[in-house]
């Protein structure tokens, strides 16, 4: 090989090895990531999925909602995790900022308009949401807390697409 | 030659030329201590008719027309030299010249050794007399990188990085998905931001009418007024040559299906296919030119289809030699699906990864838009005398667009009429001075900038804008030194309302010495809030983004220092440093259940721009390299913490390479932009560098050229927007015929 191909070769390897390392499939995980902050668990689900859905997904608020003005105060804003409809147990990750919360739920979209508080009745479902063991309050009562630095695992809750649950069913009365 | 100007000398020649044949000029081309230039190149001004002395510096050139003729000398290490002269059916004429060597780098193109010739300033003045740093995209390199749009061509140029679209020069804008530019397009000098969201349409001017690109790179609002906050991007269109003449040119390609089989998405592999026809015919008197084409893409991932269609024709009448009249426009519609943002966890078949990059959510599904654009321009150009030019010009800029989504549609239909009037005057030697008036009106009938706060979809609202303003400039030269002095004052006034003021000054100078050219300036930028963002009302799920009627312009303090020499025969460099310090920047900002658009950051943005061209001694090999190192933080204030300003690269590295024997070239460029330290939205989604090799090859025999285009070589998977794959491995072939 001459020292001009030889030079060639280099630079085509050095152009190589520079340009791999690109974005590569992360296969989901099956346990809360090392570093990760916010909450791990498992969500099973139940029933037939509704034909009208949109999307169902998981949020979190600090304190439980007072009034229909506080049900968009939910973290995260702008990126809640979207579960699967239906089909076998699903191991989600919900990253939160550190702190306590009184209420983690998942919610079922219909499909539609874009989703703002007007249409909020109309739009979304309660469709589980977790519980401390051994809680049978109406609307439970499974506080979680999210520690800096670190995740917290084994928030498992049950999805029931027969069972879901208007806005109005928290603060009556429903049309 | 008495300093007429490049406008009146192209006209003057242009209403001369090939009025008779035959006539010959001939001669030597010497340096000031007697030795020949070798292959000096004499040009006819105004034309692209030239010849090239041989060995022993003489030339011989046939076929001149009769008149009065300007013929220019040029080669590399010196200084240009003119002569006026003129000639009569049948003369033979000795023309000698010589030229006096250049101590200081000539500004050139790289491929044709041609001094470049500038529009910064709104007059034409040499690349190396410009007070702020301008990068220059000439039609020989649109050509040579097989492109198919203005933006592909510009993206690759020094300190310019395209972010989806857009254009930020030094980190000038970041990404606001395509609100808001901070950076002024202009079509042969005429304004054509959109009239609604302030953004870019690059797709406006086909590619095969474009001559040549021009980047202002700082603030440049003290003649260019709003927008021009971050810089400008002069598209310069074609000349139309005398006679008849055409082109076609035909495209096709392909794009890579994913490197791995688990986020394959189409059982095909996409393409991409297009065609452009233009026509062109030419006398001394008038002249017009017209373009039609399209293309089709498949896209490379999934929802990405796209269609677009163009038209663009232009008119120019010469009276007399120093009135010249053009008529121009454009018109182009595209209508294509919107991948959105990709699939993450459970939003679509996500074969158990984390994320699928080309694929989207299952319910952003059948989201598509139409765009439809145009721009129709006339300007009127007269060399009153030889101290005098003046011209004025008329401008319509239309834009319409309807996003089609799941539940709701929204749409905007906008237009900008522009006025201007422009003179440049020489009063005595050595001094220019351009002053000029500007008027704008822009207005938008719409369902979604509406400025309604009821949250409701069905609301349409109409908006208007409009832009006052006066300008003027003044260069004088003292002795090696270019002194420039000017100012703006832009009045806006918004749905009829109360006018504001913005004065945006500035002062440059360049000096010529034996290290080169020092070019300096400091000047004010500014933008005012478009139309969408003082207006917008709209749905971002779960988001209501609400209006901010009170918005303030964004205005910047910029300033650079910079060097342009030649540090070898066969080195050249240009290098600044540059600092803005901006203040009342429009963001986002999320409160609550809302988005608002605010002035929030106080900013700063300096850095270092590099660009080393170079013609190493092998023949035919060029190379070349632009570096920008950029510091872009958000300064702290009460209201905001500081912090990297989202979407800028600290680093910006673009190495190019050509080769040409004979009628085969081949070359490539590599771009690394490194991992953005911030971005907006899904900051916690894995990001990496950007590190792209484009290659491109070509062969021209007679009227055809074919040309190869293997873009993203290496087929390197990243995104600069969040959620947003940037483009794969796509490989080009575009055949052209030209007539």
């Amino acid at each position: 090989m001459t020292t001009r191909a030889r030079g060639a070769a280099a630079m085509a390897l050095a152009a190589a090895l520079a340009c791999n390392q690109g974005l590569e499939p992360a296969l989901a995980p099956t346990s809360c990531p090392h570093g990760f902050v916010g909450v791990c668990g498992t969500v099973s689900f139940i029933g037939q999925v509704p034909e009208s859905t949109a999307k169902v997904f998981v949020v979190a608020f600090d304190t439980f909602p007072r009034s229909q003005n506080d049900l968009f105060k939910f973290k995260p804003q702008l990126d809640p995790t979207i579960l699967p409809l239906g089909g076998p147990p699903f191991f989600y990750t919900l990253q939160l900022p550190p702190g306590r919360y009184e209420w983690l739920l998942a919610v079922w979209q219909k499909q539609g308009p874009p989703l703002s508080p007007t249409n909020a009745d109309t739009l979304l479902r309660e469709t589980g949401f977790y519980r401390d063991t051994g809680d049978t309050t109406a609307h439970g009562s499974g506080i979680v807390i999210v520690n800096a630095g670190t995740s917290t695992d084994s928030i498992d809750f049950v999805v029931d697409f027969t069972n879901l649950h208007r806005v109005c069913d928290y603060f009556p009365p429903c049309p | 030659m008495k300093p007429l100007g490049l406008p009146a000398a192209v006209l003057l020649c242009w209403g001369q030329a090939l009025s008779a044949q035959g006539a010959v000029a001939y001669g030597t081309v010497k340096a000031i201590d007697g030795k020949p230039v070798r292959y000096a190149q004499v040009s006819l001004s105004g034309t692209t008719v030239s010849v090239v002395a041989d060995s022993f510096g003489l030339y011989h050139f046939p076929g001149l027309p009769t008149g009065r003729l300007t013929l220019r000398a040029r080669a590399l290490g010196f200084k240009p030299a003119l002569e006026t002269f003129t000639l009569s059916s049948g003369d033979s004429l000795e023309v000698d010249f010589v030229l006096e060597t250049s101590p200081v780098y000539i500004p050139i193109d790289v491929w044709t050794a041609e001094p470049t010739v500038v529009t910064a300033a709104k007059r034409s003045q040499l690349l190396d007399q410009a007070v702020t740093s301008v990068a220059v995209v000439s039609d020989t390199e649109l050509a040579r990188r097989a492109v198919s749009t203005v933006d592909e061509a510009v993206d690759k140029a020094p300190g310019v990085q395209f972010l989806n679209g857009q254009v930020n020069i030094r980190g000038s804008t970041g990404y606001v998905q395509g609100l808001g530019s901070r950076v002024l397009l202009l079509v042969d000098g005429v304004p054509a931001n959109q009239g609604d969201r302030g953004g870019i349409n690059w797709d406006l001017v086909p590619l095969e009418d474009v001559q040549r690109v021009e980047v202002v790179k700082g603030a440049g609002s003290s003649l260019y007024g709003s927008s021009a906050f971050g810089g400008v991007v002069n598209v310069i269109t074609r000349d139309i040559s005398v006679g008849w003449h055409g082109r076609v040119r035909a495209s096709g390609g392909a794009y890579a299906n994913p490197p791995y089989d688990v986020w394959r998405f189409r059982d095909y592999t996409g393409g991409r296919e297009g065609l452009d026809v233009t026509g062109s015919y030419g006398t001394n008197l008038v002249r017009g030119s017209l373009t039609a084409g399209g293309w089709h893409s498949d896209g490379y991932r999934e929802q990405d289809r796209q269609n677009h269609w163009q038209a663009a024709a232009k008119g120019v009448w010469a009276p007399g030699p120093a009135t010249r009249i053009t008529a121009s426009g454009s018109w182009a519609s595209d209508q294509y699906e919107v991948p959105l943002v990709w699939c993450t966890r459970g939003a679509c078949d996500d074969r158990g990864l984390t994320y699928q990059p080309f694929k989207i959510a299952t319910q952003d599904t059948g989201t598509f838009t139409r765009s439809d654009k145009g721009y129709l321009t006339a300007l009127v150009e007269r060399t009153s005398s030889d101290h005098l030019a003046w011209q004025a010009r008329g401008s319509w800029l239309r834009t319409r667009f309807t996003d089609l989504r799941q539940g709701a549609d929204d749409y905007g239909i906008a237009n900008r009429l522009g006025a201007e009037l422009r003179a440049v005057s020489r009063p005595t030697a050595g001094r220019v001075v351009t002053v000029g008036a500007e008027l704008a009106r822009s207005d938008v009938r719409t369902n979604i900038f509406t400025g309604d706060t009821s949250s409701t979809d069905t609301v349409v609202g109409t908006h208007t804008q409009a832009e006052f303003a006066a300008y003027g400039e003044s260069e004088q030269l003292f002795g090696r030194a270019r002194l420039t002095g000017g100012a703006r004052v832009d009045y806006i006034a918004v749905d009829g309302g109360g006018l504001s003021a913005v004065v945006s000054p500035r002062l440059g100078g360049v000096l010529t010495t034996s290290r080169g050219a020092w070019r300096a300036s400091l000047g004010r930028g500014f933008r005012a809030p478009s139309l969408a963002e003082r207006f917008v009302s709209t749905t971002v799920p779960p988001f209501r983004v609400i209006p901010n009627p009170n918005l303030r312009p964004e205005t910047a303090w910029s300033g650079e220092l910079g060097n342009a020499t030649r540090l070898s025969a066969a080195l050249h460099a240009d290098a600044a440093a540059f600092w803005t310090e901006a203040y009342d920047l429009i963001e986002p900002s999320v409160n609550g259940s809302a988005i608002q658009f605010r002035n929030v950051t106080r900013a700063r943005l300096a850095g270092l721009d590099v660009a080393l061209a170079a013609q190493p001694p092998i023949r035919g090999l060029t190379a070349s390299l632009a570096y920008t190192f950029l510091y872009a933080r958000a300064l702290a204030s009460d209201s905001a913490p500081g912090g990297p300003l989202a979407f800028r690269p600290k680093h910006l590295l673009t190495l190019s390479a050509d080769y040409q024997w004979r009628a085969v070239s081949v070359g490539g460029d590599f771009r690394y932009a490194s991992r953005f330290e911030r971005v907006e939205l899904y900051s916690n989604d894995d990001r990496v560098a950007e590190k792209v090799l484009d290659l491109r090859a070509s062969l021209e025999q007679g009227p055809l050229s074919v040309r190869c285009r293997l873009a993203n070589a290496l087929n390197y998977i990243y995104n600069q927007v969040p959620r947003t794959l940037a483009p794969v491995r796509t490989l080009s072939v575009t055949l052209t015929w030209t007539y």
